[in-house]
């Protein structure tokens, strides 16, 4: 699993922030560090300690840090000059907002999912407020993975009662991003969606008992599907 | 000449002190066009490095390089990380014997420069301590012949014109840069400075 390091002028900041996302992941999480203000009080940033925060989440599959702005920025690229220049080369510095990019990190790091889709899911992390505001989507930023071999469908129905509301998106998002799968889920109004991101799941705005049209491609697409069966008969975490 | 630990441990008390004396002006300036930290952020950086003990470096190169870790982890801004950069730039430059020439200390202060624009990404003309220290180090190379003592006070000098030349300009980098053409009529605290640290260092009459 990669691991999460945060930049913030603020430590109660930081710590809020990563308290909220790790609400998002009842199981395995992803390690989490904070690296934020000169003491509990004093706003400011550090590149000392965004270093050991590195080293402390260090993965051989990667550290994805997130941070907030002016000096953040500037401290994280030094810290990257302080440590051992295998790790730094595993290290990427997220552009993605905060609070939405680390929420969807959390959620999709913990599925399983490599620093790149991680990365590029953080990166999307605007998309279910922009959509919901009625600003254009921007182009989508998760990679299409070229599948093979033949596809999978399966109908559900999104859960009672909130529908396909953050808990029950997280968990979707969360079990198939162990799959080498190409998941996409639809409704009778939208178009289809990656499945392993919650971000473009939120967007679907499915509420309870509306049909989702599910499709499967790739190495692990049966099993991605037995995977979404299992959760939908636990009706997806809800009572 | 020889640039010795206790010349830079003074150079940098130096500027403490006036940093010091200047923290409510700093942060006045900085409360115009930024957040309104720079001076005190400076100033708890600079205490810091004061209190580190000379007498345990064995070169003005490690003395510099640990100024700048040391500033690093206590200014908390944007000027820990440049004004880091910049001293452990200028160490790094620095002779391990400390023996130097005009010359190779003007190669140690552009080296520093080199650094804080690697790290920051401003421009002359964005509005920053660069405005300052550009015209700083060209100034001090066209004086180098001269001796350190007159490159030093014409690096003060460029520093000066450089910095009162920030007033005008439009913020382009930084905090200052989301005010847009507000920031204009307004000296960059970093250039303010940066002249200081420049003018601490004409004032030492180093060799």
């Amino acid at each position: 699993m990669i691991g999460i390091v945060v930049v913030s002028h603020s430590r109660a900041l930081a710590k809020a922030a990563v308290a909220l996302a790790l609400d998002m992941v009842p199981g395995t999480r992803p390690p989490v560090a904070v690296a934020a203000g000169l003491d509990e009080t004093t706003l400011g940033t550090d590149a000392s300690a965004i270093a050991e925060a590195i080293t402390e989440v260090d993965s051989p599959e990667g550290v994805l840090i997130f941070l907030d702005l002016g000096s953040a920025i500037l401290s994280a690229e030094m810290a990257l000059e302080f440590i051992d220049p295998e790790v730094a080369a595993r290290v990427r510095i997220s552009p993605a907002p905060l609070v939405e990019g680390l929420v969807a990190a959390v959620v999709t790091a913990a599925g399983g999912a490599g620093v790149q889709v991680v990365e590029a899911t953080a990166l999307a992390g605007l998309r279910a407020k922009e959509e919901h505001l009625g600003l254009p989507a921007p182009v989508a930023v998760v990679a299409e993975a070229a599948v093979e071999g033949p596809e999978f469908r399966l109908e559900l129905v999104s859960p009672a009662p909130i529908g396909l509301h953050l808990r029950p998106v997280s968990l979707i998002a969360g079990a198939l991003g162990a799959f080498d799968a190409d998941v996409m889920i639809g409704t009778d109004d939208h178009e289809p969606v990656h499945a392993d991101s919650m971000i473009e799941l939120q967007t679907l705005g499915a509420g309870p008992g509306v049909a989702l049209h599910v499709t499967a491609t790739g190495p692990d697409a049966q099993a991605a599907i037995a995977a979404l069966q299992e959760l939908a008969a636990r009706n997806f975490g809800e009572q | 000449m020889q640039v010795t630990v206790s010349a830079v441990a003074a150079w940098m008390t130096s500027f403490a002190d006036v940093v010091h004396a200047n923290a409510a002006y700093l942060t006045e300036l900085d409360s115009a066009i930024g957040d309104a930290d720079h001076g005190a952020n400076l100033d708890r950086g600079m205490k810091a490095v004061v209190a580190l003990d000379a007498s345990t470096f064995d070169s003005a190169s490690a003395y510099l390089k640990k100024a700048g870790m040391t500033l690093v982890s206590t200014v908390g801004g944007a000027s820990g990380p440049l004004y880091g950069t910049l001293f452990m730039r200028i160490g790094a430059a620095l002779p391990a014997d400390g023996e130097v020439t005009p010359a190779i200390l003007g190669d140690a202060l552009q080296a520093g420069l080199d650094g804080i624009v690697a790290r920051g990404k401003a421009l002359v003309g964005d509005k920053t301590m660069v405005d300052a220290l550009t015209p700083a180090i060209d100034a001090y190379r066209g004086a180098e012949s001269q001796g350190v003592p007159a490159a030093l006070a014409a690096a003060a000098k460029g520093a000066a014109d450089g910095r009162d030349a920030t007033i005008p300009l439009v913020a382009r980098k930084g905090r200052a840069s989301y005010l847009g053409e507000r920031s204009a009529g307004h000296q960059d605290p970093g250039a303010t400075s940066v002249t200081m640290l420049m003018e601490s260092a004409a004032a030492m009459h180093v060799g």
